[in-house]
């Protein structure tokens, strides 16, 4: 028999519950494997903190999704986000899936093309796109997705000199009965500037107006608001149909799909108040199917979620440094991971399992991070087991934007590792070094030297 | 005016000729004119007889197209000729002939309206009767000698060819052939009411270049009736050679190839109508000899007329069928029919889709084992599966937890919605409701004894209203888990009458995917099958533009220096053809909006139009860069002489021709906004298993229309530019 686990000993407040005995329990599992793979293999071998994709996960969202918009509506085409998550591998798992890449700055555009994505299935957002690459973009026939009138009168400026009519989309923004009112994106529906800079693209004859693009929100929780923005798209797709002579060839209802995490001051937990995609779909195809098009002229229809189709297929594998008492009595435990590669700590309270079995005892305490700076919190007060030093922790749904908004600030990111289909594990982004943080360095000569 | 209506007589008398062997081919009407002239005086008889006919049906006003056929006319020619044979020349001749090919056109003309009410020919009734009643009476008339010729004819023969004609002719018949052979022969002459080897040999000369057919049923009939004498030991009884010719060889050609679509079948049948004809025309013979009438070819008329109302009146003839469209050439009836049923049977059914979007699985099939049983075994269940094979996620105990649950369910055809019934509450999953079994459903009217019904569908998520009426693809109500439902799911079924409860008619989804998990198949006209994945085919744009074809659409194609310009019409009877200006091609087709396809050309092979139709023989309206799309080509487009006419001889039994149509869709600039897609077909020609690429087409669509072809046949490429 191995040695028993040394708990400090706490003074509890007496709780008055039913009486129980086998005394009180947590909810916690640990969760030893992922995808078959145990958690301790997987940082014995790549070190510890670790992000890990279930490849399995993100090719079963990805089905689900399409399989909920297109057992409702007959042409769906979904754009991968590359915001979201724009690892090369993670992007063509999406690809060969069959989807498309949304990108929305320019060394993302270069991302898609190096990936084999064919510039005419790129849809480039955004409202900055730099000249150069605008005319990238028309070059390869990528939808360009409009965000500003001076966006607007650059590309008929430039689609004087090009070779091909630029294809273009206008990114609209309404008011669909939620908060907030995403107005700095596109032209507004309510006041009549979308309809103005569709007119205006039509009237240029310059541009090639194929699509209407809007973006309610992030995180919608509500699958009415976009019954609300696909009812208004559609509306300005009937008129540029009937009153312009342009009929519109797709409407992208953008992305904004929420994933099973819950949001920080959120009441219930995220896993039973988010709407499934669904109901999402049901709202967003219903609308259009019986808005009035012909069966065979409806428009297709973009979708360009991201979080949704790869939060829950990330995790982070981290080990617990240290616990500390707080001087209000509270336990703090200390993690090798913080807030510079959990960007997402700050919206959500993500769930966290330890790696390993542990004891029935639990106690509130503060998930610290190991930066040298306050903010550095994972989480504000959890209830967990008692963790120990090099005790194994594993953080869920970290698939979305953690990957692309963390920073290396104090520590460098760590490896990212891919489970495939078949339970095998593979390195797609390794830890970053001294030498790869300091390649982009310049040193002035007469800073080179210098004697302490 | 006078010269069109002397042309209209003169076809008129030429097909006169042919018809007797039911064919209508030019060069064999020549053969006949030539052959029955080595009896001058009868085939002048039969000559003025014929015209004689055709003048007065010309002038009377008869049907066009039946008079120019020399319908009305060949029974006229068999009198005269008869006639000619019979009798001496003499101004009472003349009056008589003119008179009996008279009579033999009235009885023509009644006939035809009398048989033709039941669908039966009147074949060569009306020359059997007039000859009798000619024969009855002309014993009377001492002015109207029987003549000699026929027992003299070597004289004849020296009187219109001289020496050299005669030489010949004794030459041929001092040929040593076989006695079958010259039986043969002189059988074949007799139908002229001749005896000699060359009018026998010259005839099955013209046989074989009219049809192979006719020739291979002319032997069976003439071995039939030849093995039947020496079964029975007959004595030669009713073998001699007018009988040979003019029923047993006439009947086996008649049931065997030109009644009937040639077939194993029609030559089993064709060899057993021999004897019973054989039996026919002796017990006939013996009634008539009683008047001292010959019985002519008596029994070949009785016999048809049986054969041909006998299959009539079956109910269902798959087998032995008879000739729908009569094109004079056994062979020509028998590729078209084949070529047709092999392609146009499916052009006749109402076009239905699937009622779904997207990809589900067919749950049960027609005869499953669940509920798709007896009267109602023709029906189809569909559920969607994730690739787990899962029908839910989460934990499946509620109605939202499955995928099928609440998805659209779509109108599979055009139609008037007949009923809806929308008040049965969804049932908790695992449970049933088999009092109202079929739950919510709703009934379309598509046609006249066509409905389609979909069940088990979503309380209160109706879309249509009872009487409105729907398109295809339009979405009716929600897919739920009303009546005999367990867990949510689709049912459809074709029936034949307005009622929910209705039994179920088995009927083809048009065009639609079906996969096994492993490859995924596009299949045209047959039911989806029990545990496979279903998706309708999307209908891609840029393909339907580029082949819409409107009438009044036109075209221009250039090739090198060649312009020729393609101009869409209909005619009469609604049919699209596309008619090149510049050398009057013109060719057939069909565009039932998601499948082009050509069905018939006619004019120049050189001409663009002809390369056009080989390159687009078929195109679906979908870009299936996974499928073949293939056909079956009329043989016509083959070219090597010589195993064509080896395929006619055994065509009726093995096909060993078989040119092989394939289309490939090659590349596509995008999916969504198609503005280019290119085309390769391919013809395969497979003689006897030895497949040979004869040509191929790349063809590339854009600009909303067809842009370019480029052909390669035999190693020659041709390149064709849409030009506007």
């Amino acid at each position: 028999m191995s040695k028993l686990k040394y708990e400090s000993p706490v003074i509890k407040k007496m709780n008055a519950g039913l009486m129980n005995k086998f005394g009180t329990r947590t909810e916690y599992q640990p969760l030893k494997h992922i995808d078959g793979v145990a958690v301790k293999d997987m940082i014995a071998k790549y070190g510890s903190p670790l992000f890990v994709l279930s490849e399995r996960k993100m090719r079963n969202n990805y089905q689900a999704a399409l399989r909920a918009f297109k057992t409702r509506y007959p042409k769906v085409q979904f754009a991968w986000s590359y915001k979201t998550h724009y690892n090369n591998a993670v992007c063509n798992v999406y690809h060969q899936e069959g989807s498309w890449a949304e990108v929305v700055s320019g060394f993302e555009y270069q991302k898609a093309l190096k990936n084999g994505v064919p510039g005419n299935k790129i849809i480039f957002n955004g409202p900055d796109k730099s000249i150069d690459e605008l005319n990238e973009a028309i070059k390869n026939d990528s939808l360009i997705h409009i965000d500003h009138f001076d966006e607007l009168y650059t590309l008929i400026e430039l689609s004087e000199k090009a070779v091909k009519k630029p294809r273009v989309a206008i990114r609209v923004n309404m008011d669909t009965g939620i908060y907030p009112l995403w107005d700095r994106f596109g032209f507004n529906y309510e006041n009549g500037t979308a309809w103005n800079a569709i007119t205006k693209i039509v009237a240029s004859g310059k541009l090639n107006l194929v699509g209407l693009h809007c973006h309610i929100g992030t995180y919608m929780l509500a699958p009415w608001a976009y019954a609300t923005a696909a009812s208004k798209l559609c509306d300005l797709a009937w008129h540029a149909k009937n009153q312009l002579n342009n009929p519109v060839q797709y409407i992208d209802l953008g992305g904004g799909f929420p994933s099973a995490n819950t949001l920080k001051g959120a009441y219930l937990p995220g896993s039973d108040t988010v709407p499934h995609i669904e109901e999402f779909a049901e709202a967003i195809a219903s609308t259009i199917i019986a808005y009035g098009f012909k069966p065979d002229e409806l428009p297709l229809l973009i979708l360009e979620s991201g979080r949704a189709l790869i939060d829950d297929a990330g995790y982070l594998l981290g080990t617990i440094l240290a616990n500390k008492r707080l001087s209000d009595g509270r336990r703090a435990t200390i993690l090798d991971f913080g807030v510079n590669m959990l960007f997402t700590s700050f919206w959500y309270d993500h769930k966290i399992s330890p790696a390993q079995d542990f004891t029935h005892h639990s106690e509130d305490q503060v998930l610290y991070g190991p930066l040298c700076m306050n903010i550095d919190v994972i989480r504000e007060s959890v209830n967990l087991p008692l963790l120990n030093k090099g005790d194994q922790v594993v953080v869920h749904k970290v698939g979305a934007y953690n990957m692309t908004q963390w920073m290396q600030f104090i520590a460098m990111r760590p490896n990212v590792i891919m489970i495939d289909m078949k339970g095998e594990t593979h390195l797609i982004r390794q830890k970053e070094t001294l030498q790869y943080l300091e390649m982009p360095e310049e040193m002035p000569l007469h800073l080179k030297e210098f004697k302490l | 005016m006078i010269e069109k209506k002397a042309r209209f007589i003169f076809e008129g008398v030429i097909n006169s000729y042919a018809v007797l062997f039911f064919s209508n081919h030019k060069v064999f009407s020549y053969l006949l004119i030539a052959v029955s002239f080595f009896n001058p005086a009868a085939g002048m008889a039969g000559l003025i007889a014929v015209l004689t006919a055709v003048f007065t049906a010309t002038t009377m006003g008869f049907n066009a197209v039946a008079t120019r056929s020399g319908f009305y006319s060949f029974n006229a020619l068999l009198t005269g000729i008869g006639f000619g044979s019979f009798f001496e020349s003499s101004a009472v001749f003349f009056f008589l002939l003119i008179l009996a090919a008279l009579f033999t056109l009235v009885l023509s003309v009644t006939l035809s309206g009398v048989l033709g009410k039941y669908g039966l020919p009147f074949l060569s009734i009306p020359f059997i009767i007039t000859f009798w009643i000619i024969l009855l009476s002309t014993k009377e008339f001492s002015n109207l000698g029987l003549t000699q010729r026929n027992i003299y004819w070597i004289n004849e023969m020296y009187a219109v060819g001289g020496k050299p004609l005669l030489n010949l002719f004794n030459a041929i018949e001092n040929i040593p052939l076989p006695k079958w052979l010259s039986v043969y022969f002189k059988a074949l002459s007799a139908i002229f009411f001749q005896d000699n080897i060359l009018s026998g040999f010259l005839l099955s000369i013209g046989i074989i270049v009219y049809s192979r057919i006719a020739f291979t049923l002319s032997l069976v009939g003439f071995f039939g009736a030849y093995l039947f004498n020496e079964f029975t030991g007959a004595n030669q009884a009713g073998i001699n050679a007018y009988h040979l010719g003019s029923n047993y060889m006439m009947i086996a050609m008649a049931i065997g190839g030109f009644f009937t679509i040639s077939s194993v079948y029609s030559y089993l049948w064709a060899f057993l109508s021999v004897p019973i004809t054989n039996i026919l025309v002796i017990s006939l013979s013996k009634v008539f000899g009683v008047f001292l009438l010959p019985i002519f070819s008596l029994p070949f008329c009785i016999m048809i007329l049986l054969y041909l109302y006998f299959l009539k009146l079956r109910v269902f003839a798959q087998k032995l069928v008879l000739t729908p469209i009569q094109h004079y050439s056994p062979e020509i009836n028998l590729y078209q029919f084949k070529n047709g049923s092999e392609r146009l049977k499916n052009e006749y059914y109402f076009k239905f889709n699937l009622p779904i979007i997207g990809e589900w699985l067919v749950t049960q099939g027609y005869d499953g084992k669940i509920t798709h049983k007896e009267d109602w075994s023709k029906a189809l269940d569909f559920m969607i599966l994730d690739h787990q094979l899962k029908s839910f996620s989460g934990k499946g105990n509620a109605l939202e937890n499955f995928y099928s649950y609440n998805k659209p369910v779509l109108a599979p055809g055009d139609g008037y919605v007949q009923e809806i019934v929308d008040y049965i509450d969804d049932n908790p999953i695992g449970e049933i409701n088999r009092e109202q079994n079929w739950g919510n459903s709703i009934v379309l009217f598509h046609a006249t004894g066509l409905f389609s019904k979909l069940s088990h569908l979503k309380k209160n998520s109706f879309i249509v209203k009872q009487g409105e009426y729907v398109k295809k693809g339009q979405v009716l109500a929600y897919c739920g888990n009303s009546g005999r439902s367990p867990e949510p799911h689709l049912h459809f079924q074709i029936q034949s009458t307005p009622y929910i409860g209705s039994k179920t008619l088995a009927y083809p989804i048009s065009y639609f995917y079906q996969g096994d998990g492993k490859e995924i198949k596009y299949k045209t006209f047959s039911t989806p099958q029990e545990g496979s994945f279903v998706a309708n085919i999307n209908i891609n744009k840029l393909l339907q533009q580029a082949f819409a074809f409107q009438p009044g659409y036109s075209i221009k194609f250039k090739e090198g220096n060649i312009i020729e310009t393609w101009t869409v019409y209909t005619d009469a009877y609604n049919l699209t053809y596309i008619s090149c200006k510049e050398n009057n091609a013109v060719a057939y087709f069909i565009n039932n909006e998601t499948v082009f396809y050509f069905t018939n050309f006619y004019g120049s092979k050189n001409s663009m139009l002809y390369q056009f139709y080989l390159s687009v023989f078929k195109v679906v309206f979908s870009y299936m860069p996974q499928v073949t799309i293939d056909d079956v080509l009329p043989l016509s487009i083959v070219k090597a002489p010589i195993v064509k006419i080896i395929q006619d001889f055994v065509a009726p039994f093995v096909q060993l021709i078989k040119p092989k149509y394939m289309l490939n869709y090659t590349s596509i600039d995008d999916e969504y906004f198609t503005s280019e897609i290119k085309l390769e077909s391919v013809i395969e020609i497979d003689v006897m298993r030895h497949k040979r690429i004869y040509r191929t087409s790349q063809i590339t669509l854009s600009n909303g229309r067809l842009n370019q072809l480029v052909i390669n046949e035999a190693g020659k490429e041709r390149v064709f530019t849409c030009i506007d």
